[in-house]
């Protein structure tokens, strides 16, 4: 079990009506690697993670999580997974105190070891002062901070990150990139997903490029831009680049 | 450009519709159903022009009218969001000068479909003034006014409502006050029918109430033509000036309003309490029940969603009461009917989670400590409120000798209904206001099948509670206070054993369902 990768996909595949989103994917998230997933809009990125995490259901493929299959075994296996899903709502009409206190009980973490943990997440996210504001009320960046907080609670073993950084301020940024390399460089495994090429190139040791529902390369971050900028191999393997000034109306003179 | 919104409008109806087939055929239903509701109400008139004389149809079309247009000013109050499609918001970012505005946003009120109803049957009731050719010009003109007036009355509403800070909250306070108060409609009129004229019959009372209103900016455009049809020239002349004075000022204060909403932004001030305040998570023992307990018991006594429901529980006894009086058996055994509306309330509760359920379905908490959580929750509320009316009720009846029959059916009811509902939320997902609109939104997106499921569920309830219900009418009608006593214990027997039941089956439905509700939910239409 310790040689088990921390997250193995195998011929996942998920299709929505006529769309074939996800057509057939294998992925292998080494332990404690930070692996970024990254690919055009529509790639199948938030399909593929929360097929990975148990909340849809893949049409076919298998999933683990340290060896423990996702469908299977879903209680113990979500109970190792911390997880930031995109494009879902938070139980929102709760503070975020309340909203971190909560997820934690979820995961039944012993109520002496609940407050010193929501506490350090506040000060780790800088929310201590919107600790008492309904979830509801808090900007984009904020609730993104908050629900980040929320999968950490529960000291998880693999971290499925969906855009971790949208919106978020690039103080907060910095501090939570801090806590997640120390997560990493401390045995914990990192997934995300980034429309930053920058910041999966400075962040992540592996990296795998999808889109249209396939694996387009994967491998080591250095494996994968074979010495070009991720920024300029992602565009070469996804295309779609124009080199066009813009229509003629568009130009100011 | 007003041509332009207009069209907008209608693009995105059509576009809603061919996404959703099921919201189609609901869509024809009601178009059915309104095109029957005119018909009706267009036979109503030429019947009324053909047999009656001038003063009937003056009242009825006064009253109607009157009723009509107020209908226009609660609406969005009661059914926040109506049409959002083409709001103000949603304008700002064009060019358009605040007359251009206000003309698209009043056009796109009066083309829809209530606004094209209500200008077939203002343009109706001209039929009735067809035996006096200058009331029926008159009455053309009129029609125009009050529809114009219906439409910028209601604009006016969803402005304030949306602009003026009091935000969601408010409007969810007015919105529970003005349900109230047409539930209570019913004794209001009759109560203050009652002043108007203690000794008269019903049609002089109408009359009388139809001469009053015709004074009032409601119901002044329509009663021009039936002061000119008696040749009341005077009257006539002043019901115009205060029908068209109506109109400009609600123009004026609307094109205000406008202007005062654009000021605020739609952040509201946050909602904020003391840091390190808890509330039930503090309280309730750590682990996916407490956890749940404690968020599912949030919601019971915080969301308006929930409130909205538990709000019939003082007025169904109250109804009772003005209509039959504290003798009748109806007010008696209110809290039986209290307690089968409570029991119904969480038939459908991951619905009301949203895509929030997402969060409990990734935190792997096992279906039945789930499904135990959102029923200690809703015991905590139901179980008080219904021993409390049962009291109260009992207590101002002063028909003591009733209550264990009565506690023995109400008790069946909200057990049985605990029991099913841990079952059948594992199954059903109903399209429900999301967390935060309005709780009065009418949701698009219920489907035929849908609505029906309600009954099966009501059937399931039924069907546990039935040997409670009947040792405790028998117990009643027959006299006999052991059965009343059997009736109640074999109310709580059955109905405990029934939600350790319904908590373990439930539980593994949902472990099974879980996924496939939470894509459920996201393919709700407007999530």
């Amino acid at each position: 079990m310790t040689d088990a990768p921390a997250l193995q996909i195998r011929g996942l595949a998920k299709r929505f009506g006529d769309k074939q989103a996800v057509a057939g994917i294998d992925l292998d998230v080494p332990s404690g690697s930070f692996f970024g997933l990254v690919g055009p809009n529509g790639a199948g990125k938030t399909t593929t993670l929360s097929m990975a995490t148990g909340l849809l259901r893949p049409d076919a493929g298998r999933v683990a999580v340290h060896g423990i299959d996702v469908w299977g075994q879903p209680t113990d296996a979500k109970r190792i997974i911390g997880n930031l899903a995109d494009g879902v709502r938070l139980f929102d009409r709760l503070t975020g105190e309340q909203l971190i206190t909560y997820t934690a009980m979820m995961f039944g973490i012993p109520r002496p070891e609940i407050a010193p943990r929501v506490s350090d997440l506040l000060t780790m996210m800088d929310l201590r002062d919107a600790a008492g504001t309904i979830v509801a009320d808090y900007s984009a960046g904020m609730t993104k901070k908050i629900a980040l907080a929320c999968a950490l609670v529960h000291a998880p073993r693999l971290l499925v990150l969906d855009e971790p950084f949208e919106s978020v301020d690039p103080v907060s940024a910095a501090n939570i990139e801090d806590v997640l390399r120390g997560y990493t460089a401390s045995g914990g495994s990192v997934i995300v997903s980034s429309h930053s090429m920058d910041l999966v190139q400075r962040m992540c040791d592996h990296v795998a490029v999808i889109a249209a529902g396939h694996v387009l390369a994967a491998g080591t971050t250095d494996e994968v831009r074979a010495g070009e900028s991720l920024q300029e191999r992602f565009v070469s393997l996804v295309g779609g680049r124009h080199s066009s000034e813009g229509p003629a109306w568009l130009r100011q003179s | 450009m007003v041509a332009t919104v207009l069209r907008l409008r209608y693009r995105v109806l059509a576009n809603t519709l061919a996404r959703h087939p099921a919201q189609l055929v609901g869509f024809i239903f009601g178009m059915l159903s309104a095109l029957w509701l005119l018909v009706l109400v267009v036979a109503g008139l030429v019947v009324l022009a053909l047999w009656q004389g001038a003063e009937p149809a003056q009242t009825v079309v006064v009253l109607g009218g009157a009723v009509l247009i107020l209908g226009w000013v609660l609406g969005p109050v009661l059914i926040a969001g109506t049409d959002t499609t083409v709001d103000a918001a949603r304008l700002a970012p064009f060019p358009l000068t605040r007359r251009q505005l206000m003309l698209a946003l009043a056009g796109t009120g009066a083309t829809g479909i209530p606004g094209i109803a209500t200008a077939v049957v203002a343009l109706a009731t001209v039929v009735l003034w067809v035996r006096w050719p200058v009331a029926a010009v008159a009455a053309l003109a009129c029609a125009v006014l009050a529809v114009a007036t219906c439409v910028i009355a209601s604009r006016l509403v969803t402005t304030l409502s949306e602009g003026l800070g009091a935000g969601r909250r408010g409007r969810e306070i007015v919105g529970t006050v003005v349900l109230g108060l047409i539930i209570l409609t019913g004794p209001i009129v009759t109560g203050v029918l009652m002043l108007l004229d203690a000794s008269g019959s019903p049609s002089a009372q109408f009359t009388q109430a139809g001469t009053v209103v015709g004074w009032t900016p409601l119901g002044a455009a329509w009663a021009v033509p039936g002061d000119i049809a008696r040749g009341a020239w005077g009257p006539a002349l002043a019901k115009l000036v205060i029908a068209a004075a109506t109109l400009a000022v609600l123009w004026l204060v609307w094109s205000r309003a406008l202007v005062a909403a654009q000021g605020t932004s739609r952040q509201r001030a946050a909602r904020t309490v003391k840091p390190g305040s808890l509330g039930l998570f503090g309280i309730m023992p750590t682990g996916g029940i407490g956890a749940t307990w404690a968020r599912s018991l949030t919601a019971w006594l915080r969301d308006p969603r929930y409130l909205r429901q538990l709000i019939m529980v003082p007025l169904l006894p109250i109804v009772f009461w003005f209509t039959g009086g504290a003798a009748s058996g109806l007010f008696a055994a209110s809290t039986v009917i209290v307690a089968l509306v409570i029991a119904l309330v969480g038939y459908t509760d991951v619905s009301y989670d949203g895509t929030a359920f997402a969060t409990v379905l990734a935190s792997g908490v096992r279906g039945r400590d789930d499904r135990l959580g959102r029923m200690l929750a809703g015991v905590c509320v139901g179980l008080p409120l219904v021993l409390a009316v049962a009291l109260i009720t009992t207590g101002i009846a002063g028909s003591w000798r009733m209550l264990p029959a009565l506690l023995g059916a109400a008790l069946a009811l909200l057990l049985s209904g605990y029991a099913v509902s841990a079952v059948s939320s594992a199954l059903i997902i109903s399209p429900v206001p999301a967390p935060g609109d309005s709780p009065f939104k009418t949701v698009p997106g219920q489907t035929f099948v849908n609505g029906m499921l309600v009954f099966v569920v009501m059937g399931a309830v039924l069907a546990l509670s039935a040997p409670a219900l009947v040792l405790a009418a028998i117990g009643v009608f027959a006299d006999l206070p052991v059965l009343a006593w059997i009736s109640l214990i074999a109310a709580v027997a059955v109905g405990l054993g029934a939600m350790i039941g319904g908590v373990i089956f439930g539980g593994r439905v949902l472990d099974r369902t879980g996924p496939d509700l939470l894509q459920r939910i996201r393919a709700l239409p407007a999530r």
